[in-house]
């Protein structure tokens, strides 16, 4: 603990994002440099708890070491402060900026005071850690000649790769896109996470020794680059799949068929790859410039869809939610360790604001027909207001006669979330799924019903945070190791070294 | 000779070199190669013992027992286990004596550690990792840059003999000479295999780990440090959550999903967060950390009943008491809530030992009582005045805590506010240390006193004694009850946790399921457990645990830390920085606004608990509480839990049936002690002050006494304060003048208003407690003995006392005016330890004193009359200055006493002194606490400058 009164000295100061109109005129990261004395005071507040809530199962999904690095960051011991984070963590760059941080919703000052700026040092000790040039490739010292493919390069099959490879197994990584990255690279826009930023991280990892295949559209025999994943369990000891939950929800409503209506993933992909290839030069993205346009679901990939199109230069914009505005404060039924439900304003939000004035988020509102002009283009969405009533414990939705409003749009993201992954490859590989169609292997043991593959990720538990894939690629790996050498000292979530089962 | 045990790396070197006078070293490798597996660690220690015992045989007079030779294929065997086999090797062959043990080892780091090998026989240990790390630390940044090396090893040196002392002064034990080998330790979970080898003599009573479990453990922790695959060396130290919990550390009982879980169940009054909470902890933490996790219930010997014919939460829950856990320690807010919720619900809460404000003795206008009933009186005494003990249902003796025994409370400095210190009766800013020991027990026989006089301070109230946990308890709990204690409390080692040292929270007290369990059997087995109520805590905090601290003996259940969390703590363990964030265990009045418990989520905890027990009891076919007292037959070990470290476990010592010694012996309490208060003095006394006790008007009364009067005015005092409460009487409204020989404990919690004169001599403990009354005891006129010169009065006279006047013409014996925290006494001469852990009033001694004198002395004033100025040689001064009588106000103090003891007395030696008069005051010393004169000075000045202004204008309070 840095100080024991740092939490009654220092108010909770999180690192201010940039100016909301001065970042809308680029696609540069939102984020701005603290100065270091404000990441100290900042950590000065951590508690230091008896029992960290957070890194409880509330908090941390990974179980960072946070009350040590607050402090180390307090005594201004950067370097061992890094070398804790790196301990459970292997992409800080990646949590400190996209974690919604589920630890500061634990944080146990959290109770009365507002908590731990968490993720904001927990940013600045990796960015410090680049800058110094700390962070330098680690091969390991021997090889054990056991080869694991890895499919997919979002953040759990990276976590996964990473850790084999420290291990000593030979790890190869596939990815359907022209890129590595998976989610981190198309599905995060720029502004949120740089993309020199996942690529400066897959470079250590190559330097590593980790192999990594891009166009390798894995079990997709629709693809041009297909390749077979039975070929792969010929060439491997392992395969591990990670392939995201990419299969969006949809809104099968009259006039779905409208030219205009996007999944919010196209169109955040377009826009940074355009962005990449060329700086939106060859124009190979959906545009919102000029348009209104209307952004359905209230997630942090809707929110993404928000600054994306402010950053095109939209003409106007709306956020329809479905569920109630949250509280300000936690309800009842939501105690503090567990995740805050309540009203928050985030990057997209703040730009709207600021641009237009008023927060762009409406909510109870339940679309029921896209209407289109002539040309068979959107042109808006007729809505009605529905109310929610728990009847028996459960949550029910009434829609209200005579709230029906129409809704001028041009341009329609749908970012509802996803159902599960695609299913080709566990269809050639006969690999079971359950019922939420994903890939069927239980947390902690990760194997699906064929002995040579493993699942990781949001393809096993469902769309959820990179965080979580952090958790589930380490896991993974561990059990995986496990497999292959007949005993392991991966550490993973909730397990450590010494304190983990024997025989 | 050396100045203490632990060695640096140069003695140690200097010890293997050795070649002086026909004194040399053999060093004893105590390793074994990684290659013989678990079995090499048996013929190691064989081979140890043997190389230890042919080194005599050579000529040796030191063995230096070594694991520097580990590497990646030798492992160091557990520096305990070698040094124990062969100090009891030694032993055996009657060979012990003609050696020196040292010990070169890496793995000794905690003072804990240091103890156990010097108590199973090291005489020397070398630590050298210990050093290495703190060195490394160094250089890492972690200790001042300007630290050299061997200022760290002198800094560690000297941190290991005050821990080592610490512990060793809980045990009672001053030497190193007689803490080494003394075993003063009990082993839990360790097979006699181990014990036999190594640690001969040691209490293990349930069996546990043999040699083969701790050969893989060490395995384990070699594998850790040289990994058979190279890659995975551990980049960073990790974290194994000993202290602080940690999400992949060792586990502890209360995690973040019991405390979660447990808040939502008392806030909500939640059946759903409470089962989870339950399921959690019986299943999870429980069985981890506790004994009783390994237990499991036996259906089928009785039929079950239907739940509702089980008797009501409402019921159970009376039986329901929380800890003792002091106002001071915890927040007003806190320490009131708990209160509240067990009055309205029947149970009992603690003061703790720090006082109760006489304010929470008015029920509140809506009914609720913030009066605790069980009212603690520990070695502090603080705040225990009679009116204090008048308002209680219950009279706690605390001999020791579960969590820390041997040990007082301590309370910091910082802790200590105005409203703290005016409860105590101490002073603000000071810091407050219990002793270790109550000054009036020594002997049984003296607690049966301190039980007689606390019986006679509040005949309604039971007295109850708590012990710890250890074996042997059942032994002491049947003299307890033989010494008519109404109620003995066993405390387990895992309660009391908050501000415990380090070492006792991880390494002191047992568990409460072997203390109760023979508690309950030695009782039995002795007929006395009808006469007495059993009580058992120590991290019970589920229906589940109820149940089975009922069938292993208790008929009453205490909690703490659960009652604590269900008002909002979240464990912190930051108890003793005064920063808990939720109000709680602080005085900060910006910390206190956060606290947000209220009575009802305490109450919703206990019945939620209470409805799990019912539970429990209807399936085993319980209609009520006490049938299940001692039905340890209901109990069995839980065969499903297949843990490789807990094989070897034999709880049957536990599950042990009570024998009975005739078939009508009960087994709960039935029958009440008889204290014999029928006979007191003190029926005729009330009934001879009915007028003062109940209009306020003056009484004299003339009585003789002899020595079978025990506890003389005490209960005549109780029955003031009961109408009177902490206003008592006006000074001298009753006046008793007695001739004769007083028994023990006179004027014991005199109250204010009465003065007890006594013409004549008196025992020990004259004054214990006195509440404001007044003592004068001079010897019997015509006497021929020069008073000054004799003993006039036995041990341990005011002890503990808050207010009041005492005037002796003649000598105390020991310990006199221990603990005084505000009587002023004058007294002509005091045996050793005078002033003891004294924290307020004034002492006069008109003549010598023993040695010892203000040991401990953190408040008040005490004036010595030295004219042959030797009494510096006999005072302890280490917290105290000593200074002449010069400032008018000390003057004019010590004049008013010494003329007030002519007064009373008819001293010539009062005489003498003031006819010389102020030119003697030069003759005497004034004793002053040092943290009390600066208290004083600081208190003084911002006295002055509110005057002044300097704060603005004073606000209320």
């Amino acid at each position: 603990m840095g100080k024991p009164t740092g939490f009654k000295e220092f108010p909770r100061k999180p690192v201010p994002y940039r100016d909301p109109l001065v970042r809308l005129q680029d696609f540069g990261e939102i984020f701005t440099q603290p100065p270091e004395e404000h990441l100290q005071r900042q950590g000065a507040r951590c508690m230091d708890c008896g029992v960290p809530f957070c890194q409880s199962d509330s908090g941390c999904p990974i179980d960072n070491l946070i009350p040590e690095w607050n402090d180390l960051v307090y005594h201004g011991r950067w370097r061992e402060a890094l070398d804790r984070l790196h301990k459970t963590n292997n992409f800080p760059e990646f949590t400190g900026r996209t974690c919604p941080a589920p630890c500061e919703g634990a944080c146990v000052l959290g109770i009365t005071d507002p908590a731990v700026t968490i993720k904001n040092i927990e940013n600045a000790i990796i960015d410090r850690g680049f800058a110094e040039g700390w962070v330098a490739p680690q091969p390991p010292p021997s090889r054990t000649g056991k080869r694991v493919a890895v499919i997919g390069s979002g953040p759990s099959g990276l976590a996964a790769a990473a850790q084999l490879n420290k291990v000593g197994h030979a790890v190869t990584v596939y990815e359907r896109a022209d890129r590595i990255g998976g989610l981190l690279m198309y599905g995060i826009p720029n502004m949120k996470l740089d993309k020199g930023v996942v690529e400066r991280r897959v470079n250590l990892l190559r330097a590593e020794g980790i192999k990594f295949v891009t166009k390798a559209d894995v079990g997709n025999k629709e693809s041009p680059h297909f390749v077979d994943p039975k070929q792969l369990l010929a060439e491997n000891d392992a395969i591990l799949l990670a392939t995201g939950a990419t299969r969006p929800n949809d809104l099968p409503i009259p006039g779905r068929g409208l030219a205009g209506i996007h999944f919010a993933m196209e169109f955040l992909t377009a826009n940074t790859k355009s962005l990449l290839d060329s700086r939106h030069a060859d124009g190979r993205y959906i545009s919102a410039k000029d348009k209104d346009v209307i952004v359905i679901g209230g997630g942090d990939t809707g929110t993404d869809c928000i600054g994306t199109s402010m950053r095109h230069g939209c003409k106007s914009l709306v956020n329809f939610e479905l569920l109630p505005k949250p509280p300000k404060d936690r309800a009842p039924d939501n105690p503090w360790p567990t995740w805050p439900r309540i009203y928050r304003t985030d990057y997209g939000h703040q730009e709207v604001a600021a641009k237009f004035g008023d927060d762009p988020r409406t909510y109870c509102v339940m679309s029921k027909e896209f209407v289109g002009d002539e040309q068979g283009q959107v042109a808006g969405i007729r809505t009605v207001q529905v109310e929610w009533n728990k009847v028996d414990g459960q949550w029910k939705l009434k829609e209200l006669a005579g709230t029906d409003k129409f809704w001028p749009a041009q341009l329609v993201l749908l970012a509802m979330g996803f159902k599960g992954p695609e299913q080709y490859v566990s269809e050639l590989l006969g690999i079971e799924t359950d019922p939420r169609s994903n890939y069927k292997a239980v947390h902690g043991r990760f194997a699906t019903n064929h002995p040579q593959v493993f699942a990781a990720g949001d393809c096993r538990r469902g769309q959820s945070l990179v965080v979580w894939a952090i958790n589930e690629g380490r896991g993974a790996a561990r059990a995986i190791d496990l497999a292959l050498m007949g005993s392991s000292d991966l550490p993973s979530p909730g397990l450590t070294l010494g304190v983990a089962a024997i025989g | 000779m050396l100045p203490h045990p632990i060695l640096t790396n140069e003695e140690l070197a200097a010890i293997k070199h050795l070649n002086h006078r026909g004194w040399k070293s053999k060093v004893i490798d105590i390793t074994w190669a990684k290659s013989e597996g678990t079995a090499g660690l048996v013929t190691a220690l064989d081979r140890i013992c043997q190389e230890a015992e042919q080194a005599i045989a050579d000529g040796f007079q030191l063995v230096v027992l070594s694991d520097e030779a580990l590497s990646a294929e030798r492992v160091p065997i557990s520096s305990l286990l070698a040094v124990g086999a062969v100090h009891h090797h030694l032993i055996r062959q009657a060979k012990r004596t003609q050696i020196g043990l040292i010990l070169e080892s890496g793995e000794a780091l905690e003072v804990h550690h240091h103890c156990l090998l010097v108590g199973y026989g090291a005489d020397a240990i070398n630590p050298y990792l210990a050093f290495e790390a703190l060195w490394q630390a160094q250089r890492d940044g972690l200790l001042p840059a300007d630290y050299s090396d061997d200022k760290i090893v002198h800094g560690y040196q000297k941190a290991v003999a005050k821990g080592m002392l610490k512990v060793m002064s809980k045990m009672g034990i001053s030497t190193l000479q007689s803490y080494k080998g003394a075993q003063i330790f009990e082993a839990v979970g360790m097979a006699s295999e181990v014990i036999d080898k190594c640690f001969v003599g040691t209490a293990s009573r349930i069996q546990g780990v043999g040699f083969e479990i701790l050969a893989r453990e060490a395995l384990r922790r070699h594998e850790i440090g040289f990994p058979a695959r190279a890659e995975q060396r551990l980049p960073v130290l990790p974290n194994f959550g000993e202290f602080h919990w940690r999400a992949d550390g060792e586990k502890h009982m209360w995690d973040p999903q019991a405390i979660a879980d447990l808040q939502v169940a008392a806030r909500e009054n939640s059946a759903d967060a409470y089962h989870r909470f339950a399921k959690h902890s019986n299943e999870e933490a429980t069985r981890k950390c506790a004994l009783r996790g390994l237990l499991t219930f036996k259906t089928g010997i009785n039929k079950p009943v239907p739940l509702a014919e089980v008797e009501p939460a409402k019921e159970i829950v009376k039986r329901f008491c929380t800890g003792a856990m002091s106002f001071g320690s915890i927040s007003a807010e806190a320490h009131e809530t708990l209160a509240i919720a067990m009055n309205r619900v029947g149970g009992k809460s603690n003061t703790g030992e720090g006082g109760e404000d006489p304010e929470r003795f008015k029920p509140l206008p809506n009914g609720d009582s913030k009066r605790s009933a069980i009212k603690q009186v520990a070695s502090g005494r603080f705040g225990v005045t009679i009116n204090y003990l008048t308002n209680a249902d219950e009279l706690q003796i605390k001999m020791a805590q579960g969590a820390k025994p041997g040990e007082g409370g301590e309370l910091p400095g910082h802790k200590v506010d105005d409203y703290i210190a005016r409860i105590r009766y101490s002073t603000p800013g000071v810091g407050l240390i219990s002793p270790p020991p109550h000054h009036d027990i020594y002997s049984i026989e003296d607690l049966k006193q301190l039980i007689h006089d606390l019986k006679n301070s509040n005949p309604k109230a039971r007295v109850s004694v708590k012990l710890v946990s250890e074996v042997g308890v059942g032994t002491i709990a049947t003299g307890v009850a033989k010494a008519y204690a109404d109620h003995i409390l066993i405390s387990g080692d895992t309660g009391g946790t908050g501000a415990s040292p380090i070492t006792s929270i991880k390494h002191a007290g047992l568990p409460w399921e072997l203390g109760i369990a023979e508690t309950h059997q030695t009782l039995v087995m002795n007929d006395m457990r009808s006469r007495v109520t059993l009580q058992t805590d120590g991290q019970i905090k589920t229906g589940r645990d109820v149940v089975i601290a009922a069938l292993l003996g208790a008929e009453e259940i205490g909690f703490s830390t659960g009652p604590l969390v269900s008002l909002g703590c979240i464990m912190m363990r930051k108890c003793h920085l005064n920063t808990c964030p939720v109000g709680i265990a602080t005085q900060d009045p910006v910390l206190r606004q956060k606290f947000r418990g209220e009575p009802e989520h305490l109450i919703n905890y206990l019945f939620l608990i209470a409805e799990e027990a019912r539970q429990i009891m209807s399936e085993l076919g319980f209609r009520t509480f006490n049938e299940m007292i001692g039905r340890a037959d209901c109990l069995e070990t839980n065969a499903a839990i297949k843990h490789w470290k807990a094989e070897g476990i034999d709880l049957a010592p536990l599950l042990a049936p009570a024998k009975k010694p005739h078939p009508d012996v009960e087994v709960y309490k039935t029958r009440e002690q008889d204290h014999g208060l029928a006979d007191a003095i003190d029926n005729e006394l009330i009934a001879a002050c009915q007028k003062a006790i109940k209009r306020r008007e003056p009484v004299v009364l003339e009585r003789k006494i002899v020595n079978i009067n025990r506890t003389v005015g005490t209960t005549l005092s109780h029955e003031i304060a009961k109408r009177w409460g902490d206003e008592l009487l006006p000074d001298d409204t009753i006046r008793i003048k007695f001739t004769g020989s007083a028994g023990q404990s006179l004027g014991a919690f005199l109250a204010k208003g009465v003065t007890i004169e006594l013409e004549g001599d008196a025992n020990d403990y004259v004054g214990k407690g006195l509440s404001g009354g007044r003592v004068v005891i001079y010897p019997p006129a015509g006497s021929l003995f020069k008073a000054e010169d004799n003993i006039l009065l036995g041990n341990v006279a005011l002890y503990g006392a808050t207010s009041g006047y005492a005037y002796f013409r003649g000598r105390a014996a020991e310990r006199f005016a221990v603990r005084n925290s505000g009587a002023h006494a004058v007294v002509e001469g005091v045996g050793d330890h005078g002033c003891e852990y004294m924290t307020g009033g004034i002492v006069v001694v008109l003549g010598p004193t023993g040695r010892n004198f203000a040991a401990g002395m953190s408040g008040g004033i005490a004036y010595v009359w030295d004219p042959a100025g030797d009494f510096i040689s006999r005072c302890n001064l280490g917290i105290v200055e000593l200074e002449r009588v010069e400032a008018p106000q000390d003057v004019a103090d010590l004049l008013n006493l010494i003329e007030q003891h002519r007064q009373f007395t008819e001293s010539t030696v009062a005489e003498k002194l003031l006819a010389q008069w102020p030119e003697v005051t030069a003759q005497f010393v004034k004793v002053m606490p040092t943290d009390y004169k600066r208290v004083l000075a600081e208190r003084a000045k911002h006295d002055e400058e509110v005057e002044a202004g300097v704060h603005g204008v004073p606000t209320n309070g």
